[in-house]
C-alpha cells in the first residue's frame, strides 16, 4: 500500500472486487531488485551523481541499502559530466525518490560510437 | 475513460488528428499528428519531425512515433498549413542545419568563454549557460 | 488508445528513450508500469553532448526522469487492430451491464478518433 501512495501520487479511489485485483497486479512491481542482491549495481540520481556499490537491501519505493559504493564524481562545471575521479562512500542508504536508473555493473562497459556508420 | 477528463485536458481532445506544433522544455520544437492522449496530457505524435531553426534557415529531422510525457511540454498549438507554406524561410536538409546548428553552438560557447575571461579579469564571475540548467 | 497503452504494445520492440538530463537510452523494451517506469535490455547509453557512450545488458527507469520515448511505426498500427478487437469483446458483453462498463464505452468513442484517422492518414 505504502508503495502506491509514494510512486503513484493522485491514483482514483479502488474499491470492490475489481480494485482488489487491481492491487494486486500492481503490487508486482516491474522492478526485481532481488536479482541483484549482493551483486554489485549501478545507480544514477535525479541531479546527476552516480554511484556504483554492491546491493544489501532494499524496499518497494526502491530506498536501496549499498555496500563498498563508489561515487562518481562530476565536471565542476557541468553537474552531467563524469570524471574519471571517483570516491569511495562505503555503506549507504539512496533515497528510492531520487533514484533515475539502476543497472547492474556487470556487463556495463564504455563504448565507442555505435551509431557512426549511417551517420557519416 | 475519456468522458471522466478534467477540463483542462479534455480541451485537447479536440486536437486529435490534428497537425500540432509540440514546444518541449529543452526548447526543441516537434510537429506531428496528435494520435492520442491521456489525463496527465502525455501525448502519443505520429509522423512526427522535428524542426531546428538557425538564422533564417530550418530543417526537419523525422522522429516517426513519439510518446511524450505531458510535463515536458510547454507549448502546442495547432499548425496552419497555409501559413507554413509562405514562411520567409528557407528550407534546408536535415543534415545542412544540423551542421549548421553545431557551427551555431560552438560560436556560441566560444563567445560564452571569452565573456566569462573578460568578466574574470575584471573580478567579475560569469556562469555560462544558464539555460541548461533547467533541470526540474 | 492512451499513450500508456501503446507503450505496453510496444513491449520487446526496440525504442528511443530520452531522459530529462539528456541522456538517451536506446534498447528493447521488456516491461512498463502505470507510472511509466520501464526495464530496458540490450542498452546503449548516449550522454547528453553524444560523445560517450555505454552497453549495458539490461536497466531499469524511472518514469518520471523520461522525457519521450521514440517508438517504431508499426506499433501505432498494432495498438490500433489490438483497440478494434477489445472494442468488439467489449460491445458482446456491454449486455451483462454493469458500473464499469461505462468507462469502456468511453474508450470505444477515442477509437472512434482512431478510426477517422485510419482513413485521413
Amino acid at each position: 500500500m505504502s508503495a502506491q501512495g509514494g510512486g503513484g501520487g493522485g491514483g482514483g479511489g479502488t474499491g470492490g472486487a475489481a480494485g482488489d485485483q487491481k492491487d494486486r497486479k500492481r503490487k508486482e512491481s516491474i522492478l526485481d531488485l532481488s536479482k541483484y542482491l549482493d551483486k554489485p549495481i549501478r545507480v544514477k540520481f535525479s541531479g546527476g551523481r552516480e554511484a556504483a556499490g554492491t546491493l544489501k537491501g532494499y524496499d518497494p519505493l526502491v530506498n536501496l541499502v549499498l555496500d563498498d559504493t563508489t561515487e562518481y564524481m562530476r565536471d565542476s562545471d557541468d553537474p552531467y559530466k563524469l570524471t574519471e575521479e571517483t570516491r569511495t562512500l562505503g555503506l549507504v542508504v539512496c533515497r528510492g525518490t531520487s533514484v533515475v536508473l539502476i543497472c547492474p555493473v556487470d556487463g556495463m562497459e564504455s563504448i565507442p560510437n555505435p551509431f557512426l556508420n549511417p551517420e557519416t | 475513460m475519456m468522458a471522466n477528463f478534467p477540463p483542462g485536458t479534455a480541451t485537447l481532445l479536440e486536437e486529435i488528428d490534428k497537425k500540432l506544433m509540440v514546444v518541449l522544455r529543452d526548447g526543441r520544437t516537434l510537429i506531428g499528428y496528435l494520435r492520442s492522449i491521456d489525463q496527465f496530457a502525455n501525448l502519443v505524435l505520429h509522423r512526427t519531425i522535428e524542426r531546428i531553426h538557425v538564422g533564417k534557415e530550418y530543417g526537419d529531422i523525422p522522429h516517426g512515433v513519439l510518446i511524450i510525457r505531458g510535463e515536458n511540454v510547454v507549448l502546442l498549438g495547432e499548425v496552419a498549413q497555409e501559413k507554413e507554406m509562405n514562411m520567409p524561410l528557407k528550407k534546408v536538409s536535415g543534415n545542412e542545419i544540423l551542421k549548421a546548428r553545431k557551427k551555431e553552438q560552438e560560436q556560441k560557447t566560444d563567445q560564452d568563454k571569452r565573456m566569462a575571461k573578460a568578466l574574470r579579469e575584471r573580478g567579475l564571475n560569469y556562469i555560462p549557460d544558464l539555460s541548461h540548467d533547467d533541470m526540474f | 488508445m492512451l499513450p500508456l497503452t501503446l507503450l505496453r504494445t510496444a513491449q520487446n520492440h526496440p525504442m528511443l528513450v530520452e531522459l530529462k538530463n539528456g541522456e538517451t537510452y536506446n534498447g528493447h523494451l521488456v516491461s512498463c508500469d502505470n507510472w511509466m517506469n520501464i526495464n530496458l535490455r540490450e542498452v546503449i547509453c548516449t550522454s547528453r553532448d553524444g560523445d560517450k557512450f555505454w552497453k549495458m545488458p539490461e536497466c531499469y527507469i524511472r518514469g518520471s526522469t523520461i522525457k519521450y520515448l521514440r517508438i517504431p511505426d508499426e506499433v501505432i498500427d498494432m495498438v490500433k487492430e489490438e483497440t478494434v478487437v477489445k472494442a468488439r469483446s467489449r460491445t458482446d458483453m456491454k449486455g451483462r451491464g454493469g458500473g464499469q462498463r461505462n468507462r469502456g464505452g468511453g474508450q470505444s468513442k477515442t477509437l472512434d478518433s482512431d478510426g477517422d484517422c485510419l482513413t485521413v492518414g
